[in-house]
This record gives C-alpha cells, structure tokens and sequence, in this order.
C-alpha cells in the first residue's frame, strides 16, 4: 500500500480550489431545496390528488406517469430530458434546465406516493363524518383530511430531502456545476485526484450529514408531541 | 421528426451486453450487501459500545454520501492508495455493495427489533433446537417484515447501478448513450432503455407493494 499519497497530501490544491467546491456543493444544495419545494410539494400534492381522482381518464395517466419516473433512473431520465426532449419538442434546454425538469419530475412522482399513502391513510370514516355534519367539500380537505394527512407525511417527506441531495450529485452527468463536476475538472486540471475527491466526498458527506440529523431532529420532537402537528 | 425504431434493434446485441452489465453489477452488490450488511447488523445490534458506535458510524457515511462521488472517489482513489488495478466494474460494484450494506443493515435491524423478545424466550423455555428455532420461529416473521423493504432496495440499486456509466463501465445507460451519440438517434436509444429500466424494476417494486399490504393485513 502506498500511504504517502497520504503523506505528501497537497494540501495547497485544497486551499486553492475550496472556493470552486464550495461553489459546487452550494448548486447542489440548491437543487436540493429546488427540487423538494418545487417537486415534493408543489407538484407533488396535485399529482396524489389526480391519482386518487374518481375519474378513469385523470387517475390512470396520473398513475403511469408516477410509476414510470418511479422506475427510471434519474441518470437515464436527465440524459433523455437534455438529449431526446430537445429532438422530439424542438425546444432548446440548457444542461441547467434539463437537469432541473428531470430532478422536479423525478421528486415529484416519489413526494406523489408519499402524499397519496397519507391521504389513503385519514380513515374514510373522516369524509362521512364531515359530510354528515354538513361541511362543504373545500372545508372538509383543508380542514379535517389535509391535517391528519400531513401527519403521516411528514416523516418519509424528510425523509426524501436526503435522497434528493444524493441525486443532485448525479445530475454532473450534464455537466451542470456542482460539487462532483467541479471535483472532475480539478482533478483532470492538477492531477490530484485524492485531494481533491477525497475533501468533495467529506464535503459532500457533511452536508448530508447535516440534512439527516436535521431530519432524524425534527421527526423525534413531533413523535415527542405524540404525533400532534401542532408540536411542530 | 421522423423516428427509426429499426435502430434500436439492430443493436440488439450491444444494448442487451449492457444490460447483462447491470445485471451482474446488482448481483454483485447485492453480495457484497448482505454479507457485509450482515456484519454491520450484528455490529449495530452488539452490547459493546465502541463497536456499536463503529457500525452506526458506517451506516450514517454510507447513507448521507452521495453514491456518485462514492463511485469516483472508489475509482480514482482506491488506485493510488494500494497500487493496484482494479477495473471500474469492480470499484463501481464495490463501492455500490458498501452503500448496500448499509441500508441493508437497517433493514435487518428494523427486522429483528419487531420480533417480540417473548418469541425468543418462549422457543428457548420449550428447548427447541437452534436449527428448529431459528427455521420455524424466526426467519418466518423476520421474511415478513424485510422482504418487502428489501425488494424496494432492490429497487433502488437497479436504478443506481446505472452511475456507473460515469466511470466508463459499459452499462446499458452507457451503450445507449454512445449508441445515441454515434447515431444521434438519441430519443430510440434512450427511451428504449428506460422501457427496459421500467420493465425491470416495475415488477420489483409492484411485488414489493402487493408483500406490504399483505404483510399489514
């Protein structure tokens, strides 16, 4: 084993390129609280509607669609997004645009089960209750479903903030800016990999550390409240 | 804009080579997670402290990393350090088998924390065997409580297997995409491969489901 790599660690390069890292991983995090607002709630929560819709023809297109980004990888689907979308629309995106449509469809479909589990999940006791008490149907969702939903969302919707930092890292394939693309032309630039892959990956690693502490936090002090929402 | 799906399949061969890669990348990782996972379990799950702390450690790494720098780091890294060769197929396999089993060892925590303790002392005060215990006590309730998580894992290390292309390991996301570029015919070759992903890993999460629901009734 060759343990001067180790020895003789430049730590010059890391001084040099940290900003140009930083830079990369402060995309990445971007990306991260684009794609969950953007995809996890905004879209997401329309998308279970639709697909527990009463409607054939609104819940099963909802339902393809769902299961086919569920079962792509986000690899495959932001190359097609950049390379095949452009062809068949005759839009033109740049590796921005494309890594971010495919991150906000992707996050979507996934944030769309979890909203949906949580909407099966009120007991359908709940809507006859309502009705039986005269409440409008507006009311009846903002009011008694949509609260008890959120309760059993919000653990796995934490949940997926990790998940979605992990997949910004894929989206470099576009050679959009982010921490492992900037790690790519560093490396390639002063032929240090170990430096500098090794300081992207504890970068890396510290942030998502950070999001899962936050997380595993915020998901114990509302089981502290025992699970009432108005704890949070 | 004129399509020719024809393309698709004259490349049968190339495409279905790649999706042997894939193939053998899971099956790889999926090894390397449960033996690996299985130590990590016993680990999290042992009394001693230091050794606890240890297996918690490695799965908090290999849970909040990225995969991709991961595989990158596994690449270019692991080369350097120990002075040997090692392809990408197998630095890629590797390191995905290490993410593995990591979640594979929650899943196995989760397993045995949800099996009631009396089951354990019940099957001991009525002296059963290891292997009768162990057969017809524990394994069926733990199979119904992981199966379903693990096949959704599954799930997700198909999908992941295709970062590997990143580091030039001929995967079906890596032939398609070359295929693309040397015809530009990037929609047939592409969207072809994500029918193939879908046909995959559809199955895999649908039973998955259908075990969870059942395992709830």
């Amino acid at each position: 084993m060759d343990w001067s790599v180790f020895t003789e660690f430049d730590f010059d390069v890391i001084s040099k390129y940290l900003p140009a890292l930083l830079n990369g991983l402060a995309n990445n995090i971007l990306l991260t609280v684009f794609g969950f607002l953007a995809g996890g709630i905004i879209l997401a929560i329309p998308l279970a509607l639709a697909s527990l819709s009463k409607y054939r023809l609104i819940r099963w297109p909802t339902i393809v669609f769902v299961e086919f980004w569920r079962s792509t990888p986000l690899l495959v689907q932001a190359i097609w997004m950049h390379f095949a979308f452009p062809v068949m629309t005759g839009l033109q995106t740049s590796p921005f645009q494309s890594a971010l449509i495919a991150l906000v469809l992707n996050v979507s479909a996934y944030c769309c089960e979890i909203f949906r589990a949580g909407i099966l999940g009120v007991p359908k006791g709940q809507f006859e209750a309502s009705f039986s008490l005269g409440m409008t149907k507006t009311y009846t969702w903002l009011k008694v479903i949509f609260p008890q939903a959120l309760k059993i969302v919000i653990p796995p919707l934490i949940g997926t903030i990790i998940s979605i930092f992990k997949a910004t890292a894929i989206l470099s394939v576009l050679a959009i800016n982010d921490v492992m693309r900037a790690a790519q032309r560093i490396s390639s630039y002063t032929f240090k990999p170990v430096e500098v892959y090794t300081t992207a990956a504890f970068l890396a690693f510290f942030v998502g550390l950070m999001i899962t502490l936050a997380g595993q936090a915020i998901e114990q002090k509302y089981r502290n409240k025992g699970g009432r929402l108005s704890g949070l | 804009m004129d399509y020719n799906w024809n393309i698709v399949f004259r490349n049968y061969e190339l495409l279905m080579q790649g999706l042997a890669i894939t193939v053998q990348v899971t099956l790889v990782s999926v090894l390397i997670g449960f033996s690996i996972g299985g130590i990590v379990c016993a680990a999290r799950l042992s009394k001693k402290k230091l050794i606890k702390n240890f297996a918690i450690g490695y799965i908090l790494f290999f849970r909040a990393t990225p995969e991709m720098i991961l595989i990158f780091w596994a690449y270019f890294c692991v080369p350097m350090i120990f002075e040997f060769k090692v392809s990408g197929f197998w630095t890629g396999s590797v390191a995905l088998g290490l993410v593995t089993a990591a979640y594979l060892a929650e899943i196995f925590r989760a397993g045995f924390n949800a099996i009631p303790i009396g089951q354990l002392e019940a099957a001991n005060s009525l002296g059963l065997k290891f292997y009768v215990k162990w057969r017809f006590i524990i394994i069926p309730q733990l199979m119904k409580i992981m199966i379903p998580p693990l096949f959704n894992y599954f799930t997700e290390l198909l999908k992941n297997t295709s970062l590997l292309s990143g580091i030039g390991v001929a995967e079906l996301a890596l032939q398609a995409y070359l295929l693309g570029g040397q015809t530009f015919r990037y929609v047939e070759f592409l969207s072809a491969i994500a029918i193939l992903y879908f046909l995959m890993i559809f199955p895999l999460s649908f039973i998955s489901r259908k075990l969870e629901l059942k395992g709830v009734n």
